[in-house]
């Protein structure tokens, strides 16, 4: 019991990284980012290079994860969603460029890094003991980064001045122009954010699940799965969908032989959305 | 002239919203630009901010030309407007909103002052500081954007329909309002209104749109007499 609560805590934290990031972008974009997940896959890759294959301390390949990634995000926003956005009449569009970059960066990656599943060693040695259960230590650490990343986000996002302005893009994008803002920065901006928290998120999980090329979609899946619990858009929905997420798979994995867990999670999904479709706190549609 | 448009045409695809349209303000001005649903009142705000391109035509702001600048641009110059239909952020708060109209400013002491100036003109607007915006009336809404217009510390302001779906007591604070911004802050203002008999209160100059065209200009006292006028926009 102890066990799973201790795993729970573990996935719910990082995966708080992958909902806020998606929601990030897509708040602020009005876009789905399918590509979420293989941006996850590519911070996995660079934390097993440069610190699996490289050596250099956790410490540095983290924040270059962070960095790649961020840089993906802002490439993409700059040279293809900019465009797209801006003289697309239909959402699918985007949409479909979204799906496009998410190939794209798949392909890329089984070419570059290849198929195997890659590992790193763990980075901090030792176990604490919570009651029953067994916490090693280098999972601690990855709670108490992802919990600091997860403070800092909210923070950035209520106090500072492009937060705020994230904030009122997400909320009127044409009233955000008549305020000043250059929106186009803003934007870019915030994907390249989100961008890096999924490479963050991507360079923790790795050292608890390791990575391979192919991961990208079943990651973008459970983002997706997380935004939808939650209801699209709301930070805080964001959060408890990362929750709600990060515990059923600690239980489903405890008691429920392998692959069976993800099919109930599916099936729970679907009772829970054709009864409230905007999730637990999202707002009504427009 | 302080501020002008020569000659301004709007398309939306194929379809001619505005067609040469030119009006002025004098500095200290406000000016009423009239007309019904569909005449371009909006459009050529739009123009006038950036958020419309023109196909033709210039916009000139004390002597600059601001037709090809971006709107952030053309805010840093002065211009600020409260567009159609009470664009509040619902789901910050009634600071945050104000805060919002701050945004290119870097004067943190004037800044405070200003929403000092705010808070003294809306008292109601205080009182909800902390509140989601979106949970306050029509009227206090319309309070939260021209503050946040405000804000900005513009010197030309344009309102669009500010008084749409106010009662009729609100209607007479707002026009109390325009009176006051233009006179104590010295603010150049033009006003977008269907309320023609409001607005010709208080302009001193009216512009009457007709499907995309100048119709009618004049002073707004004239105009108020106007037997056209009168048939058209004030109920006989
Ligand atoms: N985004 C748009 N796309 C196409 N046509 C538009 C758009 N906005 C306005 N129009 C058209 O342009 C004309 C002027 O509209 P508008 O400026 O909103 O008028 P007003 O503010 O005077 O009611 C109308 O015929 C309207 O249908
Ligand atoms: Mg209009």
């Amino acid at each position: 019991m102890e066990q799973i609560i201790v795993n729970g805590v573990v996935l719910s934290a990082t995966y708080a990284l992958v909902a806020l990031g998606i929601t990030l972008i897509f708040s602020i974009m009005n876009l789905l980012n399918f590509a979420h997940g293989q941006i996850l896959m590519i911070g996995g890759f660079m934390v097993y290079y440069v610190y699996g294959v490289f050596g250099l301390p956790y410490a540095v390949a983290l924040p270059v994860a962070a960095v790649v990634t961020g840089l993906i995000g802002f490439g993409f926003e700059v040279l293809l969603f900019r465009r797209v956005v801006r003289v697309a009449t239909r959402e699918e569009n985007s949409m479909l460029l979204a799906v496009g970059t998410a190939l794209l960066l798949e392909n890329l990656a089984l070419f570059g890094f290849g198929e195997k599943q890659r590992g790193v060693p763990s980075i901090v040695g030792g176990v604490y003991r919570v009651g029953a259960a067994f916490l090693p230590a280098g999972r601690l650490l990855v709670v108490l980064i992802a919990l600091a990343l997860i403070v800092a986000l909210l923070l950035f996002v209520q106090y500072t001045r492009p937060g705020r302005a994230m904030r009122a893009l997400a909320q009127d994008r044409e009233v955000t122009y008549l305020m000043g803002v250059d929106v186009e920065r803003i934007s870019a901006l915030g994907f390249a954010l989100g961008a890096g928290l999924a490479g963050i998120a991507g360079g923790l999980l790795v050292t608890l699940s390791g990575v391979n090329a192919g991961i990208g979609t079943a990651l973008s899946t459970k983002a997706f799965i997380m935004i939808m619990i939650g209801g699209a858009g709301v930070v805080a929905g964001a959060i408890l969908g990362a929750v709600v997420l990060g515990f059923a798979e600690a239980v489903g994995y405890a008691l429920i032989p392998g692959s069976t867990t993800y099919l109930l999670i599916f099936v729970g999904l679907i009772l829970f959305l054709v009864l409230r479709p905007q999730g637990i706190m999202g707002k009504p549609q427009r | 002239m302080y501020f002008e448009c020569r000659d301004l045409c709007v398309h939306y695809d194929k379809v001619q919203a505005l067609d040469r349209v030119s009006l002025a303000a004098q500095q200290g001005e406000v000016v009423a630009l009239l007309g019904a649903n569909g005449a371009g009142k909006s459009t050529t705000l739009r123009a006038i901010t950036g958020l419309t391109r023109a196909s033709r035509g210039e916009i000139w702001f004390e002597d600059t030309r601001i037709d090809r600048l971006p709107p952030a641009a053309i805010v840093a110059r002065g211009i600020a407007m409260v567009p159609e239909g009470r664009h509040i952020y619902p789901f910050m708060s009634v600071r945050d909103n104000l805060l919002m109209g701050a945004y290119l400013r870097r004067d943190t002491a004037g800044i405070r002052r200003d929403l000092d100036r705010v808070f003294a003109r809306f008292p109601r607007v205080r009182e909800r500081l902390n509140q989601q915006a979106g949970t306050l009336s029509g009227g206090e809404q319309e309070m939260v954007v021209v503050g946040r217009a405000l804000m900005a510390r513009p010197r030309l302001l344009l309102l669009d329909e500010p008084s749409l779906g106010l009662a009729p007591m609100v209607v007479r604070d707002i026009a109390r309002l325009i009176g006051d911004v233009n006179r104590e802050d010295n603010v150049t203002i033009i006003l977008v209104e269907q309320n023609a008999r409001m607005a010709l209160k208080v302009s001193g100059r009216a512009y009457v749109l007709e499907t995309g065209r100048i119709g009618l200009a004049g002073g707004s006292a004239e105009l108020a007499g106007d037997d056209h006028i009168r048939r058209l926009y004030l109920g006989g």
